[in-house]
């Protein structure tokens, strides 16, 4: 079964689905919350995910294209992860939170510091760094240089510079929606 | 948990999917078990109750269809039918709470912190208080008079415990119906034929003591049949 | 010590089942073997407090079963799979080990992840809601280790486990009698003399009511050889020496 079987065999009941998409996505998901929890809360926040998960999964849209499954179960464990890391206090955030481009302290440390989290997966499923996604990715918009001169410095034609942008783009709204394919595992 | 990757290493899983199952399995008491609870001072004791066989749903709806076709038909033709099926319908009731006859699990009953002596006591009284407000009511309801009303319970206390001694001699429920079914019917009869009335085994006062000492050693019987164990392997 | 039988006897009508068993066990793995008939499930039946001896002394725990409440205390931390197990067709899994958690005098508070960690532990874990009647053999034993165990009992007697269990299965049940076996007393009774090689510390082997062995199964292994008895493993030789010798003593009585 595919988990968007497996999700509607949850939402009708079936504690077998919840288990084996336990099996199939807990290690990942705990991989994700890893970076940003201790493992003692690690723990807690998957359980309340999948406990959520089993109360509902009735909610969860099917018509989605790519990997929803995933981006959806990360999502609830997300959110868990963020509600605990309020009800410990700032103090228990792992990271330090994100700057936003002003300077001052982005508002919610919790948030933030999933927000930081879900940046570095992103930006990891460009590839090594020094690769050509990468690269481009590195110049144009962290660097903001125009086209031409990127291409110029690469050593490469316009449209590579270009095509390159687009895929390293693709990439990353795939990384940033969810799921296991989008970098999860890859470490 | 079957394995795939274990995640981080520092991660328990399978502690995680654990209090998952623990919430996702669990059985939620209905509110006559969670009563019965609080008033016994014993969860076990109230799960052993609210299964009980001849507590069951099918038996619930049974019983008062018994009741009331005794009802009906006293209303049809005049003859009392109610305090004539009641004890009967008890005594089958008592003899299916009991163990080995429908208790294929006797042997693990017998090891528990909850006796299973405790668990028969229980479950008959409970039958039994079932069985006679029912019949109550619809004796009533037959508009039957008052001796007969009432009168009908000491013979059923009787019959009650002739079934339950039977059933814990023999170990067998079926046995324990039977007992208590052939009985009551031999007195009934037996009644009609000293006095010819159906009812006299009913409405006949100095009947009650004996069936009180009647029941008094079937009682007895049944307390010394469940303290002896099934023997050999 | 967990267990202590003095000279335990019983007897039913003429037949004496157990006779003069003198016993002392610990924590650890306990095999009990010995032929069909031997005594082994009425000496676990006492353990279980399911029959009184008809003379001995018997102390579980560190209480004389004897009362009602110190026999309630022993029952709350006793775990104990019959030989025959008869099971309620209508009940789930998870309803049935639950069921013997309750009656265990369980705080029901704690009743809900006891029962997940005993399914799981049985591999249950994929048919919680399985009714009963639909399971196999192999499941329906597994299912009452399940129920024996979910009370983490202090005490464990279990009278052939493995019946109807497949190889791999067997294994994973031996990790659990080792597990089992750090903290409490299992006294496993089986007639399979491989289970109880691999898993025990310690072996006690019964014939006609009496023990006629009792150490680890290295020495009933040592038992066993040059003495030329029947057996494809050095502890099928040394339980046949053991039997053999016990049976040649009671002729030569007779």
């Amino acid at each position: 079964m595919d988990d968007d079987e497996l999700i509607a065999a949850v939402a009708g009941g079936d504690d077998g689905a919840l288990r084996e998409l336990f099996s199939r996505h807990a290690p990942w998901l705990a991989a994700r919350l890893r970076a940003v929890l201790p493992a003692a809360e690690v723990e807690d926040a998957l359980q309340e995910t999948f406990l959520a998960v089993w109360q509902g999964a009735g909610g969860y849209q099917w018509a989605r294209p790519g990997d929803a499954a995933g981006g959806w179960l990360w999502g609830i464990a997300r959110r868990q992860a963020a509600l605990l890391l309020r009800r410990r206090g700032p103090a228990a955030v792992v990271l330090p939170a994100v700057l936003t481009p002003g300077g001052q302290q982005a508002g919610d440390p919790a948030e933030a510091a999933l927000a930081r989290a879900d940046l570095d997966q992103a930006v990891a499923a460009l590839g090594p760094a020094g690769g050509p996604e990468r690269e481009v990715w590195r110049l144009l918009y962290l660097e903001d240089r125009p086209v031409a001169e990127v291409a110029q410095l690469l050593g490469v034609p316009a449209g590579t510079v270009k095509s390159r942008a687009h895929r390293a783009r693709r990439l990353l709204r795939g990384a940033l929606r969810g799921g296991p394919a989008a970098g999860g595992g890859k470490r | 948990m079957s394995g795939t990757d274990a995640g981080p290493p520092d991660v328990d899983l399978g502690r995680v999917w654990l209090g998952v199952a623990a919430q996702v399995w669990r059985r939620e008491p209905g509110w006559a078990e969670r009563a019965a609870g609080r008033l016994l001072r014993s969860p076990g004791l109230a799960r052993a109750l609210v299964t009980t066989p001849s507590l069951l749903l099918g038996w619930l709806i049974a019983t008062p269809v018994v009741l009331v076709a005794g009802v009906l038909a006293t209303l049809g033709t005049g003859t009392p039918y109610v305090p004539l099926l009641a004890p009967a319908v008890a005594a089958a009731g008592i003899a299916y709470a009991y163990g080995p006859g429908i208790d294929p699990a006797w042997e693990l009953s017998r090891s528990m912190a909850v006796s299973d002596r405790m668990v028969l006591l229980v479950r008959a009284v409970a039958v039994f208080g079932l069985n006679a407000a029912l019949g109550l009511a619809a004796s009533a309801a037959s508009g039957a008079a008052a001796a007969l009303t009432f009168g009908w319970l000491v013979p059923m206390t009787a019959v009650c415990c002739l079934a339950l001694a039977a059933a814990t001699l023999a170990r067998s429920a079926n046995i324990g119906v039977a007992a208590g079914m052939s009985g009551w019917v031999i007195t009934v009869l037996a009644g009609q034929a000293a006095a010819g009335r159906l009812t006299a085994v009913i409405t006949d006062s100095s009947l009650i003591l004996p069936y009180l000492a009647f029941a008094a050693c079937c009682g007895a019987v049944a307390a010394y049949a469940t303290r002896i164990p099934r023997g050999t392997s | 010590m967990n267990v202590e039988l003095t000279d335990l006897t019983r007897r039913f009508g003429r037949t004496t089942a157990v006779s003069g068993v003198t016993l002392e066990v610990g924590p650890g793995v306990f095999g009990l073997l010995g032929p069909n008939g031997a005594g082994k499930t009425s000496l676990l039946r006492m353990m279980a407090t399911v029959i009184p001896p008809t003379s001995g002394r018997l102390r579980l725990l560190g209480r004389d079963p004897g009362s009602y409440a110190p026999r309630r205390e022993v029952r709350r931390r006793l775990g104990y799979l019959p030989q025959s197990l008869g099971y309620y067709p209508g009940f789930t899994v998870a309803e049935f080990v639950e069921y013997f958690a309750l009656l265990k005098d369980m705080p029901p508070g704690r009743v809900p992840a006891a029962v997940a960690a005993a399914i799981e532990r049985v591999g249950l874990g994929d048919r919680p809601r399985a009714k009963l009647r639909t399971l196999s053999g192999g499941m329906l034993r597994r299912a009452g280790i399940a129920q024996a165990i979910v009370n983490e009992p202090e005490l464990l007697l279990l009278d052939e486990p493995t019946a109807g269990l497949d190889p791999e299965q067997r294994v994973a049940f031996r990790g659990l009698l080792r597990d089992f076996g750090q903290r409490a007393t299992v006294i496993v009774s089986t007639h399979l003399v491989e289970d109880v090689g691999a898993a025990c510390t310690q072996v006690a082997l019964m014939e006609q009511g009496r023990i006629v062995f009792h150490g680890t199964p290295a020495e009933l292994t040592a038992r066993g050889e040059g003495s030329g008895a029947a057996g494809d493993a050095p502890l099928e030789r040394g339980y046949s020496a053991v039997l053999a010798a016990a049976r040649s003593v009671t002729a030569a009585r007779a």
